[in-house]
C-alpha cells in the first residue's frame, strides 16, 4: 500500500479524502517513504531508486563558476544540486618583522639553510625511499604554512541556508567542525605550496666586495654566488583567508564546500610583490600581467556517502546484534534476496535526516588522472555497515567522481 | 607493549568517571559521564523518544576551539549509535560526557586530533560503563601511523604522526564490527587493509575460535589486546565494589 501511495497516487480512483499526495506521505512517514522507493514490491516493475530519482551511487548535478567576486584574489561558486557554496580567497601580507618568534626560530636564513642541508641526509634517507620529487622539496619548508597559520579557512552557515540555521547566530558546531575539516585537509594534502606564499628579498651585491674578489681566482665567483644565495631572506608571507559561505544547504555541505575551496584556490592570483629597501616595506605590482597563479599540489576531490537501513530500529533495539562474522553471512544471503541497507552517494537533506552512518572519502589521482588513485582522507563513523569491502567500492565510486569533478573544474 | 593505565570512578560526584593513560602517546584523559540528566535546553529541542548525547572536550592549556568541536562531533556520532537511548528513563534526557585532557600534549590550531582520539574514545567508554549507561556493545579504539617506508607504528606521538605518510584511527566493537575509521594522509587501500588487520589485532587480539565456540584471546607482539584491558579494568572494579558480599560468603 505504501509504495502504491508513493508512486502513483493519481492512478487510484479512490475518494480524495483517503489518499495522501506523495509530498505529505514523505513528511509523515519519511523512513517508510524512502524504503518504499528503494525496495519496491516485486510485483511492480518499479526499479529500486531513491526518492529524489537518483540511483544509489549517483551524485547530484554539479556546476562550478570561478572569478565571480571581483574584490577577492580568487573565488568560486559551486552548486551540488540544491546545496550551494561560495568561496572567496583573500590574500594579505604578513611581514616577518611582525612574527614574534621569527628572529628566534630563523636566526638568519643563511645558517638555517646550511643546517637544513646538514640535517637532511639522515631525514631524506627514509623519505626518498618512499617516493620521489614531491617529498624532496617539502619537509621542513612546508612547516611554515602550519606553524605560521598561513591558511585561514572559515565556513559560515549563518546565512539562512536552511531552516535550522538562524541568520546572524554564532557559528554552530557543524560550521566549526566543517572549518576544522577544511583546514586539516588543506594541511594534510599540502595543497598550497609554501614557496608560493613567500616574498623573498635578495640584497644586491655591493661594490667593495666585488672589487676584492676581482684580483682573486675564479673559484671565488662561485663562492660569491653562493654567498648571494645565502643572503636571500624571507621578508613577508602571503596569508590566504579562505571564506566559505553556504548559501543554500540541502545536505552534504562538506563536498560542496571543499569543491568551492579547490576551485577558488585554482582561480587565485597573487600580485607580484617585492621588498622595497628604501621604504622598508613590501610593495605590490598593479599590473594584472605580473600576477601569478598558485601552483597547487594535485586535486583532491571529496565524496560523501550515507547508509540507509531498512530496519529503523536496528541501532537502538536492545537485542543482541549479530557479530561481524554472522553479519557477513547475512549480507551474503541478502545479496540474493531483499536488501536491508543501501549506501547512498551524495545524500540530500532528506536522506541525511534518515541515516546515522556516514562516510567521506577524498581521493586524488596522480599525474593528472593517468596514475593510480590515492586516498587522501577516509572517514567512516556512526554505524557498522561499512567495512573493508564496502570502502573499496566507495573508493572506486569516488575515483569516478574525481574524473567528473576534474572536467567541471577545468571547464570553468 | 605496555597496556594503558586505567582507573574507574576516580571522581565521586559524577555518575560515572574514568581516567585513562596511554603510555606510548603520553596522553592522560579524565572523563566523566552524567546520565540521565535533565538538560537545561528547551524541552522541544530535545528528541522526544531518544536520549540526547552531549560531548565536551577540554584541552589541557587552552580554551576549546574548532578542533575540539570537530572531535566532539566524531565522538558524539559514534557513541550515540551505541547508547540505547530509548531505555526507560532516557528519552528526553541527556547523556553528558566531559573529557578533560589532563596530561600529555594538547593539539594546537589546525593540528589533527587523531593521535588523541583513541584515548578520548576509550575514556568515554570506560566512563559510560562506570555510569552504567545501557549500551548495545562496547568497543576499543587505537591509532596507527604508516611511515613513508611502509612501516606501521602503533599509537604514534604527535611528532611521529606529523612526519608519517598517513595516520589512521580505527575502533572495533566487541563483536568485531568496524565502528570508526578516520584516516588522514596519502595511502592506498592495500596499505589500509594491513592497517585494519593490525588494528584488529591490537584491539581484539588475534582471536582463535575454540571447539566449544569460545573465543580465546592470544597474546602476541602487541601485548594484551585493548578490549581485554578494558574488560579486566571493569572486572577488577566490580570485584572491589562487591568485596563485602564476596567476603561474606
Amino acid at each position: 500500500m505504501a509504495p502504491a501511495a508513493a508512486a502513483s497516487p493519481a492512478a487510484q480512483p479512490t475518494p480524495p479524502s483517503l489518499s495522501l499526495p506523495p509530498s505529505q506521505f514523505a513528511r509523515l512517514q519519511p523512513h517508510a517513504y524512502l524504503l518504499a522507493h528503494l525496495s519496491p514490491p516485486t510485483t511492480s516493475n518499479h526499479p529500486s531508486i531513491r526518492a529524489n530519482g537518483r540511483a544509489p551511487t549517483q551524485f547530484r548535478v554539479t556546476s562550478a563558476n570561478t572569478g565571480s567576486l571581483t574584490h577577492t584574489n580568487g573565488s568560486a561558486v559551486v552548486r551540488v544540486g540544491e546545496t550551494a557554496a561560495v568561496c572567496g580567497v583573500r590574500a594579505e601580507l604578513l611581514h616577518t618583522a611582525d612574527i614574534a618568534s621569527w628572529s628566534v626560530t630563523q636566526p638568519s636564513t643563511g645558517s638555517a639553510n646550511k643546517r637544513r642541508k646538514l640535517v637532511d641526509p639522515t631525514l631524506k634517507a627514509s623519505e626518498t625511499a618512499g617516493d620521489g620529487d614531491d617529498e624532496e622539496s617539502s619537509d621542513k619548508d612546508e612547516s611554515h604554512i602550519e606553524d605560521l597559520n598561513l591558511l585561514v579557512p572559515n565556513l559560515s552557515l549563518s546565512t539562512g541556508c536552511a531552516p535550522g540555521f538562524i541568520p546572524g547566530a554564532p557559528p554552530s558546531a557543524l560550521a566549526q567542525s566543517l572549518s576544522q575539516q577544511i583546514l586539516s585537509l588543506l594541511h594534510s594534502t599540502r595543497l598550497v605550496r609554501a614557496d608560493d606564499l613567500r616574498i623573498w628579498y635578495q640584497p644586491p651585491n655591493l661594490g667593495p666586495e666585488d672589487l676584492e674578489r676581482h684580483n682573486e681566482s675564479e673559484q671565488m665567483d662561485v663562492d660569491a654566488e653562493a654567498e648571494g644565495e645565502k643572503n636571500r631572506e624571507i621578508k613577508a608571507f602571503w596569508v590566504l583567508y579562505i571564506d566559505v559561505m553556504i548559501i543554500s544547504l540541502a545536505g552534504n555541505p562538506f563536498d560542496a564546500a571543499w569543491a568551492s575551496v579547490l576551485a577558488a584556490l585554482r582561480d587565485t592570483k597573487l600580485p607580484k610583490a617585492w621588498w622595497d629597501i628604501d621604504n622598508e616595506t613590501v610593495v605590490c605590482s598593479d599590473a594584472v600581467s605580473d600576477a601569478r597563479k598558485l601552483s597547487l599540489r594535485g586535486m583532491p576531490v571529496a565524496s560523501s556517502f550515507c547508509v540507509f537501513e531498512a530496519d529503523a530500529a536496528a541501532g537502538w533495539r536492545a537485542v543482541i546484534l549479530p557479530d561481524a562474522e554472522e553479519e557477513r553471512k547475512i549480507a551474503e544471503d541478502n545479496r540474493r534476496g531483499a536488501q536491508r541497507r543501501w549506501i547512498l552517494a551524495d545524500p540530500d537533506g532528506y536522506e541525511e535526516g534518515l541515516s546515522q552512518e556516514r562516510a567521506c572519502i577524498v581521493v586524488d589521482k596522480e599525474q593528472g588522472g593517468n596514475g593510480k588513485t590515492v586516498v587522501v582522507k577516509m572517514e567512516k563513523n556512526g554505524g557498522w555497515a561499512i567495512d573493508g569491502r564496502e570502502l573499496r567500492q566507495l573508493v572506486d565510486v569516488s575515483s569516478q567522481r574525481w574524473d567528473h569533478i576534474r572536467q567541471i573544474l577545468e571547464q570553468c | 607493549m605496555v597496556g594503558p593505565n586505567v582507573t574507574l570512578t576516580p571522581l565521586s560526584r559524577a555518575d560515572g568517571s574514568a581516567s585513562y593513560q596511554c603510555p606510548s602517546t603520553g596522553s592522560n584523559i579524565l572523563g566523566s559521564v552524567n546520565a540521565p540528566v535533565e538538560l537545561p535546553g528547551r524541552r522541544d529541542a530535545l528528541k522526544p523518544e531518544e536520549a540526547t548525547v552531549e560531548v565536551f572536550v577540554k584541552p589541557g592549556t587552552a580554551p576549546a576551539g574548532v578542533g575540539e568541536r570537530y572531535v566532539e562531533g566524531i565522538i558524539k556520532t559514534m557513541i550515540s549509535r551505541l547508547i540505547l537511548g530509548r531505555e526507560k528513563g532516557y528519552p528526553r534526557r541527556g547523556v553528558v560526557i566531559t573529557l578533560a585532557i589532563v596530561g600529555g600534549q594538547s593539539a594546537r590550531r589546525g593540528d589533527s586530533y587523531l593521535t588523541l582520539l583513541p584515548a578520548l574514545l576509550n575514556t568515554s567508554l570506560l566512563a559510560l560503563l562506570s555510569a552504567s549507561v545501557p549500551m548495545s556493545m562496547t568497543f576499543s579504539a587505537t591509532s596507527l601511523a604508516v611511515t613513508s617506508t611502509g612501516d606501521i607504528l602503533r599509537e604514534p606521538t604527535a611528532e611521529v604522526a606529523s612526519s608519517a605518510a598517513s595516520v589512521h584511527v580505527l575502533a572495533f566493537s566487541s563483536k568485531g564490527h568496524l565502528l570508526l575509521n578516520e584516516s588522514q594522509g596519502a595511502f592506498d587501500l592495500d596499505t589500509w587493509d594491513n592497517v585494519r588487520e593490525r588494528a584488529l589485532a591490537i584491539c581484539r587480539g588475534t582471536a582463535s575460535y575454540g571447539s566449544d565456540g569460545d573465543v580465546t584471546m592470544s597474546v602476541d607482539v602487541d601485548g594484551q589486546p585493548l578490549e581485554g584491558t578494558i574488560r579486566e579494568a571493569v572486572e577488577d572494579q566490580v570485584h572491589r565494589d562487591y568485596a563485602w558480599s564476596i567476603d561474606a560468603v
